[in-house]
C-alpha cells in the first residue's frame, strides 16, 4: 500500500474521532444557563420569603431538568470513556471542587463582613465561572481526549 | 500502539467502513442518525455498511426506544476493536516504513 494512502487513511480517523470527541462535549449555553439558574436559586432561598423560595425552587428545579433533558435529547453518541480517562476525570473534579471552595469562601468572607446576602453575592463569581470556565473546562477535554493514541484493543 | 499485532483489514478499510469503524472506536455506542449525518451516506447504504461490519462480527447493533421513539444504536465489539486497533498499528506502520512521521 501506498505510504500516502495510509497517511490519509489515519487522517481520516483522525478526523472522524474528532467529530465523535467535540459533538459530546456540553454545549456553551449550558453554562451561562446554568449559572444564572443557581444564582436565581440561592437569592431565592436567601430572601427567606416563603413564597419566593418555594417559586425559586420549582423554577430552579424544572430548568435545571430542561436544560439537563435538552442536552441528553440532543446526545447521538457517547464518547469511550476511556478517551477522558483520569486525566479528564481530574479536570472536572478539580473544577467543581474549585467553584464550590470559591463561592463558599467568598460568601463567608462578606458574612464575616456583615454584608447582606452574602450567599448570593457569593454565588455571582461562581456564576461567572460556570459561564466563562465551562467552555474552558470543554476545551481542555477535548484536548486531553485527542491526545489519546488512535486506536485501543481494549 | 503497544501490543498490537499490525494487521492490514481489507474489510475495515473500504473508505466507507474506514469512516464508520473510526466514529465507532471512539464511542461507546453512536446512534444510527448520527452516523448518517457525519457520513452523509442515506439510510440504505448505510444499513448496508453497518450489516457487513456485523456480519464480520466487528459491530452490535441495538434497538431500543426512547420515549415512544425507536432508537438505532451500534457499538464496536471486543473482536471489532481488536481488528480496528491492528489495522491501525498496520497503517502507521506502513507510514513509518516510508520514512514519513507517524501520529500516536
Amino acid at each position: 500500500m501506498d505510504p500516502i494512502d495510509a497517511e490519509l487513511a489515519l487522517a481520516e480517523v483522525r478526523a472522524r474521532r474528532d467529530q465523535v470527541v467535540t459533538s459530546t462535549l456540553v454545549p456553551s449555553w449550558f453554562w451561562p444557563a446554568t449559572g444564572a439558574l443557581m444564582l436565581l436559586f440561592v437569592g431565592a432561598v436567601e430572601s427567606a420569603v416563603p413564597w419566593l423560595v418555594a417559586t425559586g425552587s420549582v423554577l430552579y428545579a424544572l430548568g435545571l431538568s430542561a436544560l439537563i433533558l435538552a442536552v441528553v435529547r440532543h446526545s447521538r453518541v457517547q464518547v469511550r470513556n476511556s478517551l477522558l480517562g483520569l486525566r479528564g476525570a481530574l479536570a472536572i473534579a478539580a473544577f467543581t471542587v474549585g467553584l464550590v471552595a470559591a463561592g463558599l469562601a467568598v460568601a463567608f468572607t462578606l458574612d464575616a463582613f456583615g454584608a447582606p446576602l452574602p450567599a448570593t453575592l457569593g454565588c455571582v463569581p461562581v456564576a461567572l465561572a460556570l459561564a466563562f470556565g465551562g467552555p474552558r473546562l470543554m476545551a481542555h477535554l477535548r484536548r486531553v481526549m485527542l491526545s489519546r493514541p488512535l486506536a485501543d484493543a481494549r | 500502539m503497544t501490543g498490537v499485532e499490525p494487521r492490514f483489514d481489507d474489510l475495515i478499510h473500504a473508505p466507507t467502513r474506514l469512516s464508520l469503524v473510526s466514529l465507532l472506536t471512539a464511542a461507546e455506542w453512536a446512534d444510527f442518525k448520527f452516523l448518517r449525518e457525519q457520513t452523509g451516506l442515506s439510510d440504505s447504504a448505510l444499513s448496508k455498511q453497518l450489516t457487513t461490519l456485523e456480519d464480520a462480527g466487528y459491530i452490535d447493533i441495538r434497538k431500543s426506544f426512547v420515549g415512544k421513539r425507536p432508537r438505532t444504536s451500534a457499538r464496536l465489539t471486543p473482536a471489532g476493536r481488536q481488528a480496528f486497533a491492528a489495522h491501525v498499528a498496520a497503517l502507521q506502520q506502513i507510514v513509518a516504513r516510508s520514512g514519513l512521521e507517524v501520529t500516536p
